[in-house]
């Protein structure tokens, strides 16, 4: 079998598992729905591997098309999946990241649905055949289907604990923001639609570089609107507000999804849209989409940076540093060259096995001591030493210490944006990594003191474990996990053909005529290739600085009497996350306007 | 955030996304124009394959991987509303009570109910010729039953409606959907290919595949919207909280 014949495989397999287990539920027992849907998501895995390994050269670009309707003349009407190393490579990562969430959410849940055991993996094997759809496809409507599909199945993961008011507060807050992005997201297509006719992408982009010449309003808008879902996708200021609340009360299985591949993949649509439908002659000018995405990473890097510093809650602690790194991912996207995509795409392997990992760790903590709350917790993790080390290695993997597959896609990354960049990538890493390090730091530790109450906040603490009762004994599945994903992300640094594979995808994921060639054309045409990402020395020393940066930064704020109230300069900033879905109504309009204004 | 800020806040952005909005819309083709690349292009590709309803020809065949995705989305809602709109730990079942019905309502639903089953019925077989299909007549099939519960009362719907069957259905669509669309790997073309004979144009059994693929997803939705409508319906009828019971009971 080809390897374009895999790819509509690589979705329909998972989709067959939940269709079996949703069949059979009834009749499972427990065990055995956990093993069948874990067989299913790691068989997709494999599939995807394999197809990955039999790709003739990293820049090959296999096309399929669903139903056989071949294009003739550059025309068809079918819908075309295409594999290239980036598609494929992101699918690979899903897959593998879902049988890890599977393996750590083993007989994990206080109460399965009554008679329906097998709901949890059905639901997770929808959303990696979304997620994997997604990453495959070739056609923006079909995009926009795998799109809702992620969001359908990803909003009722997230509200899964029904017990508690929380969970299905954030889901309905997670459900009505993402909604909103889908709704602009059809908006921008249904305006390409009307002036191309097409809905490929590379029908699409061909047709509109047919007008060359500045883009009109029509095309300004509908790169608007399409980006706006998928930014909101991507959780980038001020469509972040969705991210804390939905992974504060996610069980954690889903939150090492969320986090680690479903906002990475909002950035892989903003740049996957753009490379193959606006980098042409009719599209938006480069220096256009260089400022708006450059801007609006930076808001999105320093806010997150800021919030994530503030949190006490380990959930959202994480969950801020995600949006922290999305703002990274796209100052590198707006670089627009393939050494700013490779960078990131090296970052966010890294990041997927780094954050679950962080993940996993807390929730070992909420099921071991129902408590998720950096000061509750203080100390209570010197007794799990495995844990501590986990969690103290993902911090400094975070902040970028080399040789992880982080510090790597920073320094390729800064190297390529240059200038300010740099100090901005080195203090957000600080940060974030300080900001993890310093709870590690209290929790495992028991540095520093313990503070007094303040009700005010949103603490974490009282959480509900997700597990029947707290766990006396940490099952070996919740400890092996995450020292897989962390030695996954270490492996990304240390693999030289992962960057040459990588160095090749960005040359050809950034040649947008050769794109729009072998799509519709069936012609193959190399991408003018640039050197692979390495590493530098500058970028060993910048990485080194900011992980000694954020050992410092957890010293200095462990050793400082805890204060029962908020930064000052900080509370304005705390009220606009509000949880209040009204509010984030509002800033998601406020932020199409903003995209639009960057953009003209 | 103030009520004041959060007012300033949606204007400006209700204001910016109004002006962007209108000057794409100002741009767009004009009405009635004769320039329609896909609807062509479309047509043409239904007719040659012996499809005479062409939106049933683009959802079945031409784009049915889009299909695929809608239905596993309809299949996924189901599936987490079950999750979301299940019985926990503090809550408890109560048998339905038995409920008086207007005798002119019990009629009209009486003889509603199997002229409305038929007519899904056949807007389900009927897809691959005329408007409607497995999505639209999966609904009214799915209503028809609904209206047991409006004619006698909710413990008659029950009756009829082994959710368990329903579920197993409901897969078996998606299921089916997808072995339809692997059989064509085993004839050496691509995943969902129409690969069966294309038939006589305007007959029951022309387009190919078509016709199979829209039964598949009529009975995905058939059942889906029972398992669906049947989660809502338990939590407003049969699920009582523990805690106010006595409230409820009343």
């Amino acid at each position: 079998m080809t390897v374009a014949r895999m790819l509509p495989l690589i979705v329909a397999t998972p989709l067959f598992g939940a269709a079996v287990l949703v069949g059979a539920g009834r009749r499972l027992p427990r065990a055995a729905a956990e093993v069948l849907g874990l067989l299913f998501a790691a068989g997709t895995a494999a599939l995807a591997l394999a197809a990955s390994a039999a790709l003739p050269s990293s820049t090959a670009r296999p096309v399929e098309w669903v139903g056989g309707w071949r294009p003739h003349g550059g025309a068809s009407v079918g819908i075309v999946l295409v594999g290239d190393r980036t598609g494929l490579g992101l699918a690979t990562l899903v897959s593998l990241l879902v049988p890890a969430a599977l393996a750590y959410a083993w007989r994990y849940f206080d109460e399965p649905p009554r008679r329906h055991a097998a709901s949890f993996p059905a639901l997770v094997l929808l959303f990696q055949a979304g997620m994997c759809g997604f990453a495959l496809t070739g056609d923006l409507f079909n995009a926009f289907v795998f799109f809702e599909l992620m969001g359908v199945v990803a909003y009722a993961l997230t509200g899964y604990r029904v017990e508690e008011a929380r969970a299905v507060q954030g889901g309905l807050v997670f459900g009505v923001v993402n909604s909103l992005g889908g709704y602009t997201t059809l908006l921008g297509i249904g305006l390409l639609y009307a002036r191309t006719g097409e809905l490929g992408l590379a029908q699409i982009g061909r047709a509109l570089d047919a007008r060359p010449g500045g883009p009109d309003a029509l095309v300004i808008a509908a790169f608007v609107l399409v980006a706006t879902g998928l930014l909101v996708k991507a959780a980038a200021v001020p469509f972040h507000f969705w991210l804390a609340d939905a992974h504060a009360v996610a069980p954690t299985p889903v939150c090492m999804l969320l986090s680690g591949v479903m906002v990475e993949l909002g950035v892989y649509g903003t740049a996957r849209v753009y490379w193959t439908v606006f980098a042409g002659p009719g599209g938006i000018p480069a220096p256009d989409a260089h400022r708006a995405l450059l801007a609006l990473g930076a808001l999105t890097a320093v806010l997150g940076a800021v919030m994530c510093w503030q949190q006490r809650h380990l959930k959202r602690l994480l969950a801020y540093s995600t949006v922290a790194h999305t703002g990274l991912f796209l100052i590198g996207l707006a670089v627009l060259t393939p050494e700013g995509i490779g960078g990131v795409a090296l970052y966010v392997l890294a990041h997927a096995g780094v954050k679950a990992a962080l993940f996993a760790c807390v929730g070992v903590l909420l099921d071991r001591f129902g408590s998720v709350d950096e000061h509750e917790l203080h100390g209570k993790g010197r007794e799990l030493p495995w844990v501590a080390g986990m969690f103290g290695i993902g911090g400094l993997a975070l902040a970028g210490l080399p040789p992880f597959g982080t510090a790597l896609g920073k320094a390729v990354t800064e190297e390529a944006a240059g200038g300010w960049a740099t100090a901005l990538f080195v203090a957000v890493s600080a940060v974030t990594g300080g900001a993890v390090l310093r709870a590690g730091a209290r929790v495992f530790l028991g540095l520093g003191s313990r503070p007094p109450g303040s009700p005010e906040e949103t603490t974490g603490e009282g959480e509900e474990p997700e597990t029947r009762r707290l766990l006396a004994r940490i099952p070996d599945s919740m400890l092996l996990v995450p020292t897989v994903l962390l030695a996954c992300a270490l492996a990304v640094g240390l693999v030289p053909g992962l960057r040459t594979a990588v160095g090749g995808a960005a040359d050809a994921f950034t040649d947008h005529a050769g794109y729009l060639a072998a799509v519709l054309d069936g012609r193959t045409t190399e991408p003018a290739p640039t050197p692979a990402p390495h590493w530098t020395t500058p970028g060993v020393v910048w990485g080194l600085l900011a992980t000694v940066l954020a050992g410092v930064l957890a010293l200095l704020a462990v050793q400082r009497p805890v204060r029962g109230e908020p930064v000052r300069w900080t509370v304005p900033l705390r009220r606009l996350h509000s949880g209040h879905v009204g509010d984030y109504v509002a800033w998601f309009l406020a932020g199409v306007t903003l995209l639009a204004a960057l953009l003209v | 955030m103030s009520m004041r800020l959060r007012l300033w806040v949606l204007a400006a952005g209700v204001l910016g996304t109004a002006t962007l909005f209108v000057l794409a819309c100002a741009e767009l083709p004009g009405f009635g124009g004769t320039w329609h690349p896909y609807g062509d292009r479309a047509v043409h590709a239904a007719l040659a394959r012996h499809t005479a309803n062409t939106i049933a020809s683009v959802n079945f065949d031409q784009r049915a991987l889009d299909t695929l995705g809608e239905e596993s989305i309809l299949f996924g809602s189901v599936l987490g509303t079950l999750v979301l709109l299940r019985q926990t730990r503090d809550e408890r079942r109560l048998p339905p009570e038995p409920a008086r019905v207007a005798p002119p309502v019990r009629r009209y639903a009486l003889i509603a109910l199997p002229v409305t089953l038929l007519i899904g019925l056949y807007v389900v077989a009927h897809g691959q010729l005329s408007p409607g299909g497995g999505f639209q007549g999966g609904v009214v099939v799915a209503t028809s039953l609904h209206l047991l519960y409006i004619a006698i009362d909710y413990r008659a719907l029950e009756r009829i409606r082994p959710v368990g069957l329903y579920e197993v259905a409901d897969a078996a669509g998606e299921a089916g959907y997808l072995l339809i669309g692997a059989a064509a790997l085993l004839t050496g073309a691509a995943f969902l290919t129409n690969f069966l004979p294309y038939g006589t144009f305007n007959t029951l059994s022309s387009g190919g595949t078509v016709p199979l693929l829209n039964a598949a997803i009529g009975v995905e939705v058939a059942a889906g919207i029972v398992v669906l409508l049947a989660r809502f319906l338990d939590q407003a009828v049969e699920i009582v909280s523990g805690r106010d019971e006595a409230e409820d009971e009343t």
